[in-house]
């Protein structure tokens, strides 16, 4: 008797609360889940955990390494990858405090910083779409160079001490909460908006998801990661005015530290490395969960040298949770 | 003639555009003079190269094989620190060798089946086996370096075999043993099979996923010898010390013309990447051209050699 | 349906190498395989034939290992074992030989050929190569084969590679050689040459069965002939037994049962699609044909024909090489996002592939390629797009009713349905449907016929590819049979007939 469809109906129906909610949405909610659990046992296991100094100081964490996930989270999700958005964002910074530093307006330190991750993002896309370079190789070959041109630019030296109102944007603090906590808010809240309503971002979850089905489905694949690889730059070039605010010095090994929590926070928030699912909101979970894991081994007075590790295998467990929950398919053989 | 009736020549394949360039860089290295070509410097060299050697060569398998490892320099690290321990506790260099190829072959196998058994990118499994290796040397050291470990590995360090350091030997034995490997053993022909067409191997009735984790095993057992290299040469077991190797390490093989699809191995351009950038690097210290330059010349020359080399590949995958 | 047996033929072994008995295999939504029986005799080449669809590639899964069947026994000389993986297959001395092939891009032809069984040094335990290269020397030669044996695949031709494919079949020692259309690439000389080394084979007393759709070669070349249709089999007979004629009618009798009746015909207007003299590198070599609003035409023709080509090249998938292909009267030159927006869809021929993005949403996958339509202004708003998607659900029928259900989790009928109605909110006047029912169950099929006659209807043009004759016989204005890479012929209402269609597509006049 041939299978009908509504047997097949009634299998897919019985899949459990995660396909009604739909997949990002189940994704998210073990995240969340996941925070709570944790700020649930770090409150019980120690007084410092829920003050308001200590939860803004985790969300200040957050942010500065969702400014940076933000762009290469984009780019996962349209199926590519960025390795050299850490040296974007050293390049960024470097350039932008020589600007500064030389006595120019803030602002035009901004623009430098924004101008400069573009430009950088933008020759990644070039690179990829009209070079047709495997994106991991492409971006390889960008994170020496960029990282050279920092080396290059500040010759061995650092840049300190700048004014007041630029250092606002990393220190600062607006009714209470710090400025760099805003604009995670505004970048996920802007991204996401950008994803989920506009066609663009329906482009790029298609691509992502199928890069053939969605050429063949009408989709200018090549123009979409050209635009997502730039935006990515941009991002980065956020990140660097924010860092560069928060830590009043810009050096050329600066960014070099970011690049593996930033590729984390994306992991771990539920994007998948093979593109076409996953979310902003997510990556400001992971990074969320990151900051917390964090500051929670400190607040428990394990040493640092736990971080890694810990970092390490919340990874790999996320990934394997949520491998277990898509039901990939194992190779045979 | 029909046209499967027609002679097939063997014909060698084009060299990787590494070879010209490597030939290039060390021409320009030897003519630019400043003291390249001194014994002293060359020895140097030598001894600045062979651990890198050694992890570029099961990079390249890796590589082959369509993965990745990014824990390559955490796991290096993390083996010498278990062989600083185990020293430092009184035990015998073959005891601590021991200790450290255990470790190392811990790593290698997780990532192998990590990999192979469950599927996952090697690219997401080795960043977190990274972390766990390099959380793993912080805590056993708590974040120093390990010393007093008695005369014992300096003196093999610095001992020579027929006139060759002990690090370059080492480094030389690695090679020999990958390209036995690779070009004598079926384990080698798996290789390039779980690269270029797994099915083919799976129908050939072969254990493919038992194989892709040796693969992975491999490199954690050369990082287990190449610990050697290391706690020798400072005679001291740093919990970090070689952590962000890899990357050299995967660019050596990326310059060497291995490919990351479609199991196309080249052993000796790995060898040949390890000597471009040591040479490159060298000269261009001696030459008083700053570092950051130099990385922007690394870079550069990553991105000309694969246009290059992917501009030259002839290979389409059959009809279907 | 009655079986048709007919006694051994005398020349044959006494008992078959190797025998299968009442094979099934069922997938979601298909009935790949019901009750097959087939005995493979040693010295024999015994012919596999049957449309797509049929049950051939699946029944040959089975013999190699890659499909565990539901139900049945494989008996090799008269013992019952078990196939599970390719290793079980190949300890019973079966080899199969691919249309797809299984070649390691840089292994060497003796590396290739000697793939998990390379002869090793005693001591050592290293590869002997010399010894290797020696032995495949001698393969080689034994077929009459000119390869440097340190060639890479790369070196070689699609036809040559079909010949390393079997050096390393006999390497095996295969005692049980199966071929899947073999000289799908091949041409006639080619497939002459081959023929030679096949029957060197039959009189080794190796049992061959084969694959094929070409009835020249059947009758030319086959001992004993089993036709297949849908998943059963219909006869085994001795060739002398056997005629083109009473093959064909074979292969193609349905049983008499519910066939979709088309509810009129409209009246063909202006020309929508014209080509002439359309050439590709991926196997079209001049292909002339035209589609006007109001028609669905047929375009048939066997795998490998070159049916899913022209309609890529027409979408703007593949490049054209050269030829004149209209589309709405203004020259097509463009890609599948220029072809889009000027009211061309293509259903591609693998929906999971090609046609959905299957980690997404029934409504992101609906609405994929009409983004620009329904939001010109680039704003997706979601509570309009949710409700177009159901709106296009409720009139594909599509199960579950949930726009947020993953395609994934989808059945094959109501994936395909998400992939025509995909382009039914992008104000298409030209479909190209690629196998649009492949692997459906009868309820969605009936679906989508209506839906591509509602397409008609109402002004559209439809040119719709596909293997499964009473589709084309029973939906079709008219249809065009494609051989080679050319059009074989075309196909007016009147002579519209299977048996027409598979006598265009097989070579009969």
């Amino acid at each position: 008797m041939t299978p009908s469809p509504v047997a097949a109906g009634a299998r897919a129906a019985r899949a459990g609360w995660r396909h009604r909610l739909g997949a990002d949405n189940a994704t998210l909610a073990l995240r969340v889940a996941l925070i709570l659990a944790m700020a649930i046992g770090l409150a019980l296991s120690t007084d410092v955990f829920l003050t308001t100094t200590n939860v803004l100081n985790v969300l200040r964490q957050a942010s500065l390494l969702l400014l940076l996930a933000a762009g290469l989270t984009l780019v996962i999700l349209c199926g590519g990858f960025d390795l050299s958005v850490a040296s974007n964002l050293t390049l960024s910074a470097c350039l932008a405090a020589g600007v500064i530093k030389s006595g120019a307006s803030p602002w035009l330190g901004v623009a430098t910083a924004l101008a400069c991750g573009t430009c950088a993002g933008a020759l990644n896309g070039l690179a990829i779409t009209l070079l047709r370079l495997p994106a991991f190789l492409a971006t390889y070959a960008m994170l020496w160079i960029l990282q050279g041109l920092a080396f290059h630019y500040m010759g061995g030296q650092e840049i300190y001490g700048f004014p007041a109102a630029f250092r606002a944007l990393g220190t600062g603090r607006f009714l209470g909460v710090p400025v760099p906590v805003y604009l995670m808010g505004a970048v996920v809240a802007a991204g996401t908006l950008f994803l989920r309503n506009t066609n663009f971002g329906q482009e790029i979850y298609a691509i992502g998801a199928n890069p053939e089905a969605a050429r063949l489905s009408g989709i200018p694949v090549r123009r979409r990661q050209m635009l997502v690889y730039a935006l990515s730059g941009l991002m980065s070039g956020l990140a660097a005015v924010v860092y560069l605010a928060r830590v009043n010095a810009a050096d050329s090994g600066m960014g070099e530290p970011l690049l593996l929590p930033a590729i984390a926070a994306v992991l771990i928030g539920g994007t998948s490395l093979f593109g076409g699912a996953g979310s902003l909101a997510g990556t400001a979970l992971g990074s969320i969960i990151l900051a917390m894991v964090i500051n929670g081994m400190n607040l428990l007075d394990i040493k640092a040298q736990w971080q890694p590790l810990v970092v390490g295998a919340v990874l790999l467990a996320a990934v394997l949770v949520d491998l277990i929950g898509r039901g990939r398919r194992e190779r045979i053989g | 003639m029909t046209a499967f009736a027609q002679r097939v020549r063997y014909r060698p394949r084009r060299l990787p555009a590494i070879v010209p360039i490597g030939i290039v860089v060390v021409a320009g290295a030897v003519l630019a003079g400043h003291g390249f070509a001194s014994p002293r410097n060359i020895g140097n060299l030598g001894l600045q190269a062979s651990v890198l050697l050694m992890l570029s060569m099961p990079m390249t398998l890796i590589i082959m094989s369509e993965g990745l490892d990014l824990s390559a320099g955490a796991v290096l690290s993390l083996c010498s620190v278990a062989m600083g321990l185990s020293l430092a506790a009184g035990h015998g260099i073959g005891v601590a060798l021991a200790v450290s190829l255990a470790a190392g072959l811990a790593f290698g196998v997780t990532n192998g089946a990590l990999v192979s058994l469950f599927g996952l990118p090697p690219f997401v499994v080795t960043l977190g086996t990274l972390g766990i290796a390099e959380g793993c040397a912080l805590v056993l050291t708590d974040g120093n370096a390990v010393s007093g470990l008695g005369a014992g590995i300096s003196t093999l360090y610095a001992s020579h075999y027929a006139g060759v350091p002990f690090p370059v030997a080492v480094a030389l034995a690695t090679w020999l043993v990958t390209h036995v490997l690779l070009y004598h053993t079926r384990f080698g022909n798996y290789v390039f099979a779980i690269g270029g067409n797994r099915d083919a191997l799976v129908l050939a009735g072969v254990p493919a996923w038992a194989w892709h984790i040796a693969i992975y095993a491999y490199g954690g057992l050369v990082s287990g010898v190449a610990a050697l290299l290391l706690t020798g040469r400072m005679n001291a077991a740093h919990p970090t010390v070689a952590i962000g190797m890899e990357f050299d390490a995967i660019a050596a093989v990326v310059l060497g013309g291995t490919s990351f699809e479609r199991g196309d191995g080249r052993l000796a351009g790995s060898v040949l990447g390890v000597a471009t950038i040591t040479v490159l690097r060298n000269a261009l210290d001696l030459l008083g051209v700053e570092s950051s330059l130099q990385v922007v010349a690394i870079g550069v020359l990553i991105m000309a050699v694969i246009v290059i080399d992917s501009a030259h590949s002839t290979w389409r995958a059959g009809p279907a | 349906m009655t079986v048709v047996d007919s006694p051994a033929d005398a020349t044959a072994a006494d008992a078959p190498l190797l025998s299968l008995v009442g094979i099934s295999k069922t997938f979601p939504g298909v009935r790949a395989l019901e009750g097959v029986s087939l005995d493979l005799y040693g010295g024999e080449v015994h012919m596999l034939l049957g449309e797509n669809g049929a049950g051939k590639s699946s029944l040959v899964k089975v013999l190699y290992g890659a499909y565990r069947a539901d139900a049945g026994t494989i008996l090799h000389a008269g013992r019952p074992v078990e196939i599970h993986r390719p290793a079980d297959a190949r300890r019973l001395g079966i080899a199969v030989i691919f249309q797809e092939f299984s070649l390691v891009p840089f292994l060497d032809l003796a590396q290739n050929i000697y793939l998990g069984r390379e002869p090793c040094r005693r001591v050592t335990r290293l590869i002997d190569h010399a010894r290797m290269h020696r032995d495949a020397r001698t393969l080689l030669d034994a077929l009459g084969l000119d390869y440097d044996t340190r060639a890479l695949p790369v070196h070689l031709g699609v036809a040559q590679q079909q010949m390393v494919e079997i050096a390393k079949a006999l390497s095996q020692r295969a005692r049980i050689l199966v071929m899947d259309e073999p000289t799908a690439a091949l041409s006639d000389r080619e497939a002459d040459a081959l023929f030679a080394v096949i029957r060197q084979l039959r009189a080794d007393g190796v049992a061959i069965a084969y694959i094929s759709h070409r009835m020249q070669e059947v009758l030319d070349l086959g001992d004993r002939v089993t036709v297949l249709r849908d998943g059963r089999r219909v006869a085994t007979m001795p060739r002398a037994e056997a005629s083109a004629d009473a093959l064909i009618r074979m292969m193609v009798g349905r049983p008499v049962g519910a066939v979709y009746q088309r509810r009129g015909y409209a009246e063909p207007g202006v020309p929508v699609l014209e080509v002439r003299g359309l050439r590709t590198a991926t196997g079209v070599n001049g292909v002339d044909l035209s589609v006007r609003a109001g028609e669905i035409v047929g375009l048939s023709g066997l795998v490998g024909a070159g049916r899913t080509e022209v309609a890529r090249a027409v979408f703007g998938a593949d490049p054209i090489e050269a030829g004149d292909v209209r589309v709405f009267g203004a020259p097509a030159r463009g890609d599948p996002a220029r072809m889009a927006a000027r009211g061309v869809a293509l259903i591609p021929e693998n929906r999971k592939q090609q046609g959905l993005a299957l980690a997404r949403s029934t409504q992101d996958n609906l609405l994929a390629a009409s983004l620009w339509k329904l939001f010109p202004r680039g704003r997706y708003r979601t509570r309009q797009a949710r409700a177009r998607a159901r709106d296009l659900i409720e009139r594909l029928r599509i199960v579950p009713a949930q726009p947020r259900r993953l395609v994934r989790l989808l059945s094959g009928g109501n994936q395909q349905k998400v992939v025509i109605g995909k382009w039914l909110s992008a104000d298409c006047r030209l479909f190209i449907f690629d196998e649009p029912t492949r692997g459906i169950d009868v309820g969605a099929k009936s679906d989508i016929y209506a839906l591509i006659e509602d397409l008609v209807m109402r002004g559209a043009a439809v040119l719709l590819i596909s293997s499964e004759l009473s589709e084309i016989v029973n939906v079709c204005d008219r249809a065009y049979v494609m051989r080679g890479g050319r059009v074989a012929g075309e196909l007016p209402r009147a002579r519209l007939s299977e048996e027409n269609i598979l006598r265009l597509a097989m070579h009969e006049a």
